[in-house]
Order: C-alpha cells, then structure tokens, then sequence
C-alpha cells in the first residue's frame, strides 16, 4: 500500500539525519499529543524556514538557525551551527549592522510587522468561503500558506532580535550591577507592562461586568460554558449580550484552543472557552486585579530601575537604559506575539482548509470535512480545482489509522546518534548560543542547596513566597480544575492558560527560562514562579499542600 | 467675480499648502483628524496676488524692484526696498470687491461663535517656509481693523530678511505666495504646548506637556519656567513639576501685554489630571496619524465646560535629539559578543 509523506523532504531518516547532526530533539511543548498531518506540514516546513530565515537576516555569528524533521506527528530539531572561526568573525560584521533596527527604532519595527500580517489575515478572512468558487477558494489556501511562512520569517526574526538584547540585559545586570535573572530586582525591572493578550482577557472581564448588570449572570454560572450562548440566546437580553460577544470574538477571537494544532474550534467558531472565561471572572467576582496589580508594580519597576541604573557608572548609563528599555520590549514581545501570530495564522489555516474540507464533502471528495486535516497541500491541490473528479477517501483513511498509531505510543524526548548521551547534546545547545534554546529551551540550571532542605529545587522566574493547595494540570482541557487560592504545578504553560493566573497564588513548571510564558505572567500579578524543577509533575500531587520561595528557587511539600 | 479666496478650515487639508499656506492647511487637516481649532477661516494666496493686482501695488513694486535691479544686493538697500515695498501695500485700501467677501465671511465667523466683532488673531500663512514671514497681530476686531490687518501681513512678505532670502535663492522678488489665518481669539485659561517625544532623549515612550496661566506665547519664548508634566503614553503614569509661574500673557486693548500671576496661582498648577490626560490623549492619536513625534499647541478656554474648551493651535512634525548613533552602535557591538560567551 504506497504511503505518501506527510512532510516530503523532511521526513525523519535515522541513517542520514543521524549522519548530519547526532542529537536530534522532540519539540515536547508543540508536538506531544502528535499534530494532524496538516498541522505538522504547516509547523515542520515553516518554522523551520523562519528560524532560518530570521538567523540569516539577522547574521547570528554562531547559529544558522534549526532545522526540524517530521516523526510520527512530532517535529524533531537540531541547530545549525556555524562550522568556522572565520564564518563567526565574517557573520559578526553583519550582525552588528542587522541588530541596529532593534536598538533604533523597535517599536516602528515591531508595529510594522503588526501592521503587515493583520493586513494579511484581513485579505484572507474577506473571501465568503461558503460563496467562494472551487479556484477562490484553493487561491485562499494557497495565500493561507504563504502567510504562514511570512509569519515564521517575521516571528523568528523577532525573536532573535529581542532575545538576544534580553540575554545581553542580563548579563550585563550581572557584570556591571551584580544581579543575576533570578534576582527579585531583575524580575521587577521587566515588568508591569501592558500587552495584547492581558487587553483580551479585559474585554472578556468586561463582559463578565455586564452580564451582571444586565442579569444574565445567573444563566452563565448555572450553564456548562459549551451550552451558555444557547441559552443566552433564548431571549432578548442575552441576545443582545451575545452579539456584542460576538463581535469581540471577531476581533480578537480568532485564536486556537490549542497553542499549536488546528484540529479544534476557534473561540469564532465556538465561543464556549471564551464564555468559560467569562464565567470564571463572575465566579471569582471583584475587580481585574492586573490592573490594580500593574499600578502596584509599575511603581516597583521605577523603583527598582532607579536602583539598578544607580549601579550603573555614569558614562555607561546612556546606553545602558537604551538596553534596558529594550529588553523591557523584549518581555512584551515575548508574550503578546503568539496573539498576532501563532494563534492567529493557525485560525486562519483552519479557516481556510476547512473551507476546502466542506467543498470536497459536498463534491465527494472526502466524508468529513474535517478529514481535511488528514491532507497535505499537495493533496488538497489535486483535488482543488474539480473536487467532483477525485476521490482521497483513501489517503484519509491511510493517514487517519497512522495518527491514530501516533497517538498510543509517545515520541522519544531526543533521537542520539549511538555513543552520544543526552548531556552531550545539551552541551551542544548552551554552547550554540542561540538565543531562543537559551531562553526557552534550556533556562539556568537550578542549584541543588541542601542546607535549605527544600523537596525541588529549581530557578526564580518570578519573586515571591506562597503557600497554598497544588494543581496539577497536564493540559489545557484540566485548566478548568483550577481553585482560586490554588499553586498551578505543570509541565509548562502557554497563553491560553493566562486567565487562570488571576486565580492562582504561585506556580511550579518542570522546565521554563525567564522568557518562558509562566515567568512573564507570573511577574505581570506578581505572585512567585518557580522554574526548571523538572520533576514537579511527577512528585507533586493534587491537593498536596505545598510552600513555593521563588526568591530561594525552592519548593516544599508540606503533607507528604 | 474672480476666484474663490477665503475658506473655512473644514473645507481644508494638509493637501492645501499651495493653496493657503502651510499654517492654514495644517489647521485644515487638524479640523479633518477631529482636532478642535478656533473657528476661523483662512485668506488663500489667490487672496494676495488678486489684492496687488487690483490695488496696483503689484505694478508699483515691479517697477521699484526693476530700477533698483543693481543695487539690491547691498544689506542697505534692502531695508530701503523693503520700508518702501511695505509702504507701498500698506497705503493700498482693499478693493470694495474683496472687501465685501471678506466682511461676509467675518460677519459669518461672528454669527457661528455667537458674539458680535469677535476678536480674532491674523497670522501670515507661507507656502514655503520663509524666515521673517512671521508677522502675527493679536485681538483684532471688527471689519475695518480686520482688512487693514490682513493687508499688513500680506506687507510683511516684504521684510529686510524675507527680501534678502529670496535674492540668495533666487526666487522672484515681486512673488510672495502667502497666505493668511484668521482665528477666533481664545479667552485661555492656561495654554502651553505638547510634545510626544523627550526632546533631549529623543525617549519616543513619554508625551511632555508644558503650560502656565493665559495665553501660550509665555511658554512658547520661553520666558517663565512653566509646569511641565511627563506622562507615560502607555500607562499614563506622570511626573509633574510645578514651574514658579510670576508672569503671564494676556489681552490688552491692542495686543497682548505681560501681567502678574496671582500669589495663589503661582504654585498651583495650571492643569488638573483630567485635562493633562485629554490633552495626552488626542496628542497620541495626532502622532499616530502622522507616524511622527508632533510638537503641539494647545490653549483651553475660560468660557466653554471641558473638554470643548481645548483647542489646538498647531501640529508639527517635533525636532528631538535622536538616541545617539555611536551608542547605538555600541550596544550592537555588546550584542555581539552574547555570541561569544
């Protein structure tokens, strides 16, 4: 039975690829439950381009990006190092002169990009995809595609840029101030800021303020968040209620329920997660407490900059601040991205592949639309045109029965080349120096301090003690088992998980750097964040209650 | 009747400098991005060459600069062209005819802002920038001082140094394309300016806004230390230090005078939270139309409630001293060695 790669070209080849680089590495917080065909095609060719892509563009001396081969619905990755002293040296006269647009004019830069892509996403979302003709709606996808790649090339782009202005803030904190990135002064210096993702959660506590005025407030938290617009919808307030909703959703709705797969609804398509969340500010009741939290740690930020620039000698003050500022950017970028990027172009592959999915199964091309995600583009392209001429029930299937076999067996955290060992390969990612595997890959290295007796111990990604009931939470559909009071313990988070941080008094992550998702939130309401504890999950349990000190790097399990 | 030469600021945009001057389209595009400006209407440049056409004062000043051809060269003779240019223009009445239309037009402006002889300011209006085209009378009212006044900026494309600008470029000495800003005189309460950028950081994350008591040409020369307030454009977190305010420009009979501030105003500050941040906000969306730090004008006035009591008198692009290029580039060579750790 011939099999056609998902990912042709890139499919994972132990014999050569182990050959071209001997550590290669699953990309757990992506690709574990392993992605749709679709989806893996998309992430694999793309990401892959864009970081290299934003490697080039930027000339990073030691690192031309990764490269990433597709096993099984997980993506594998590897870096690309630069092979000679004298390429470093060449690469390092051009990354001089690339970096400058970050340093001069980052918000010109960053508001640009913005611009671009939401012009994009509004291009695509003007074709009618139930109206469109066959070749309309094919050119949509086609177009999906190549916005998917322009997101990659401008999203690691970025991302490079504004890492490596963080990495060189902390370092330089450390050399010229004498604090390092797990000092609470560090941690209050980056935040307090506002971003696109806290603005969302706003409007959505906004709505939660007038459901109650308007009195649909009992409706809401007596109904299951997947039958609440049913039932606002049954008269006329709560109509009126919904349409507004609605027209958020429109706005800034469209968005994955899961970070990195399309094979869920957008909150466009089904509002039921946004109203959860809705549901939960009314159940919680009070104010938006990061907007009394931000006032509070805006003016510990001024503080704590008027501090650390008094450490700073004053003929290096100038440029110091000019970094300071940009690493502040840095933090923002670093969390309100996903919002203009990932999850907004994956709605729109969703959007658009759906479009085709509903076409073929009108035509009879295929049974479900939604089998759709079983298909490559090159698939899709077969049938685009004439979808009454094909039949791909076939590849479907094929496809399906793989996924399916993907699913019960997890992917290896890394593929070794025989003779080489897991601390080797990591050896050769601190070593790269690439920004993105040190600020989000590997992190610092906790220190074991036994005199502190501590069960875990891990790094500072944000100040603070707590101690209170543990949650563990594996993934994004178990968010809604989080008490108020509650200390999160997870593998890692990601920004769908933000509104359950106005809930929450600590958090625990088994791995995270100071960039990482967990750590920018955690600062932004100020409760503690312990990170890079690796084994939290596994030696934590729910309702074990546990005390955090994030400023020590510890945690204690209370009743063990 | 000849072409159409006074509009109303609503019919205006930045599109009109050729037209009306780059003072009056400005205002024309403020009115277009929602900014409140004083009413008023603005004299387009078709206004002054069909004044010297009329009047003859055209021909009268050909003829002087074609006899004093070979001698306008010497910085003397110059302030002699200009006296006798300027007399010249000023001696001339408005013809009956474009009187007519401006008296309709200013009888027009009353009637709009509800007050009879409304006291308005007359400010010339180039098409290209011109050093000494800055002449500004204040408190202006009623028809007859009114034409004599726009006939006197239309004069004041002719002083010494506007003269001795266009022989340097070359520009033709009898063409003066200029036009004129008629406004509504605001009875301010405080004035000052606004600016989106740290002019001495070039730090584009703050607004400054500087105002003291009455009209805004005390914080404009910079003659008193006015309060100046630095607000966060994100936050809107703001500093504020209070100027020692002893002086301020108001209305006299004729003009504008220098007065006394009040013992118990001195320390007070001329702005309360509300206005500074309406003041911030529309200078916010100002700079985001024009992608550009503005350098801004505002004046609020004593007679109208907030926030229909704030006027804008201008918008510019705002000079500032760029982030410094070597340290720039320093912080790129810092950057650098991350990749050599």
């Amino acid at each position: 039975m011939k099999m056609y790669d998902v990912v042709p070209g890139l499919e994972f080849d132990p014999e050569r690829d182990l050959e071209q680089s001997p550590a290669w590495f699953l990309d757990a917080t992506h690709s574990v439950p392993p992605w749709t065909p679709m989806f893996g095609w998309f992430w694999v060719n793309f990401c892959r381009h864009g970081m290299q892509w934003g490697a080039e563009k930027l000339s990073l001396p030691t690192v031309k990006g990764w490269d990433w081969r597709f096993m099984r619905g997980g993506g594998y990755l590897t870096l690309l190092l630069v092979k000679s002293e004298e390429e470093k040296r060449r690469r390092e006269v051009e990354f001089r002169k690339a970096i400058l647009p970050f340093i001069q004019d980052y918000d010109g830069l960053w508001g640009g990009f913005i611009k671009e892509i939401l012009g994009r996403y509004d291009n695509l979302k003007s074709l009618d995809i139930d109206t469109a003709s066959n070749i309309e709606l094919l050119d949509n996808f086609e177009e999906t595609i190549d916005t998917c790649r322009r997101m990659w090339e401008i999203h690691m782009y970025m991302m490079y840029g504004t890492y490596t202005a963080y990495i060189l803030f902390e370092n330089m904190c450390r050399d010229l101030a004498g604090i390092d990135d797990t000092s609470p002064l560090f941690h209050q210096v980056v935040s307090g800021f506002d971003n696109k993702v806290f603005q969302v959660d706003k409007r959505l506590w906004e709505f939660s303020q007038r459901a109650a005025r308007d009195q649909l407030d009992r409706i809401i938290l007596d109904t299951e968040p997947g039958r609440i617009r049913e039932q606002l919808e049954s008269d006329g307030t709560g109509k009126a209620f919904m349409n507004d909703f609605m027209e958020f959703m429109n706005e800034d709705g469209w968005r994955m329920q899961r970070m990195s797969e399309i094979n869920l609804p957008t909150w466009v398509e089904d509002p039921a997660p946004a109203l959860g969340m809705v549901k939960q500010f009314l159940q919680k009741g009070g104010g938006f407490n990061l907007d009394e939290e931000r006032g509070k740690l805006t003016e510990k930020r001024e503080q704590a900059e008027k501090e650390i620039l008094a450490k700073v000698p004053a003929e290096q003050k100038g440029w110091f601040e000019q970094l300071m500022r940009l690493a502040q950017k840095s933090g923002v970028f670093s969390e309100e991205h996903d919002h203009y990027l990932d999850l907004y172009t994956h709605a729109m592959m969703r959007r658009s592949a759906l479009g085709l999915g509903r076409r073929f199964t009108k035509l009879g091309a295929i049974d479900d639309p939604e089998d759709v995600f079983f298909l490559m583009p090159d698939e899709i392209r077969r049938a685009g045109i004439s979808p009454d001429q094909f039949d791909l029930r076939y590849i479907v299937e094929r496809r399906k029965a793989e996924w399916e076999e993907w699913q019960k067996e997890p992917n290896p955290p890394a593929i070794l080349k025989d003779g080489f060992d897991l601390d080797q390969a990591m050896g050769v990612l601190v070593q790269s120096n690439d920004p993105i595997a040190l600020k989000v890959v590997v992190g610092s290295m906790p220190q074991v301090r036994p005199e502190l007796k501590a069960d875990l111990y891990g790094t500072c990604g944000s100040p603070g003690v707590a101690e209170g009931t543990a949650r563990v939470i594996m993934t994004e559909d178990e968010l809604h088992l989080v008490q108020e009071g509650d200390i999160l313990v997870a593998a890692s988070t990601s920004p769908s998980w933000t509104p359950v941080f106005s809930m929450i008094q600590g958090v625990v992550v088994d791995r995270g750097a100071s960039l990482s998702h967990a750590a920018i939130v955690g600062r932004e309401y100020g409760i503690p964040v312990v990170m890079n504890v690796f084994e939290g999950t596994a030696k934590i349990k729910s309702g074990q209650r546990i005390k955090v000190d994030a400023n020590l790097g510890t945690v204690y399990i209370l009743d063990k | 009747m000849g072409r159409k030469w006074i509009y109303w600021y609503e019919e205006l945009s930045g599109a009109h400098n050729d037209l009306v001057g780059k003072k009056c389209a400005n205002l024309g595009e403020m009115t277009a991005l929602g900014m409140k400006v004083p009413p008023g209407f603005a004299i387009s440049v078709d206004g002054y060459e069909r004044f010297m056409e009329e009047s003859g004062a055209g021909e009268e000043i050909r003829r002087y600069v074609h006899d004093n051809r070979n001698h306008l060269n010497q910085v003397g003779k110059q302030v002699e062209a200009s006296r006798a240019i300027r007399a010249y223009i000023e001696a001339k009445p408005m013809p009956e005819a474009m009187k007519t239309e401006l008296y309709r037009h200013y009888a027009d402006l009353c009637r709009r802002v509800g007050t009879d002889e409304v006291s308005v300011a007359v400010r010339s209006s180039g098409a290209v920038s011109m050093p000494g085209q800055m002449e500004t009378y204040l408190n202006v009212s009623g028809t007859d001082r009114l034409a004599r006044k726009v006939v006197q900026v239309w004069g004041s494309a002719f002083t010494t140094r506007a003269i001795a600008y266009r022989l340097e470029k070359g520009m033709q000495m009898e063409k003066a394309p200029i036009g004129v800003a008629v406004l509504k005189m605001v009875n301010a309460k405080c004035a000052g300016v606004c600016l989106t950028v740290l002019p001495t950081t070039g730090d584009t994350s703050k607004v400054v806004v500087e105002g003291n008591w009455g009209l805004g040409e005390s914080v404009v020369s910079g003659e008193i230390t006015p309060d100046q307030f630095i607000v966060d454009k994100e936050i809107g977190a703001y500093e504020c230090t209070l100027g020692e305010k002893n002086k301020m420009v108001c209305y006299s009979s004729t003009g504008t005078c220098v007065a006394d501030v009040p013992d118990e105003m001195r320390c007070k500050p001329c702005l309360d939270e509300t206005e500074l941040y309406e003041i911030v906000r529309i200078s916010k969306d100002v700079e985001a139309h024009f992608e550009l730090p503005q350098d801004m004008e505002w004046v609020l006035d004593c007679d109208l409630p907030f926030p229909d009591n704030l006027f804008w008198v201008q918008t510019r692009p705002a000079k500032y001293s760029k982030p410094k290029h070597n340290e720039s580039e320093y912080l790129a060579e810092l950057m650098t060695r991350v990749f050599r750790m």
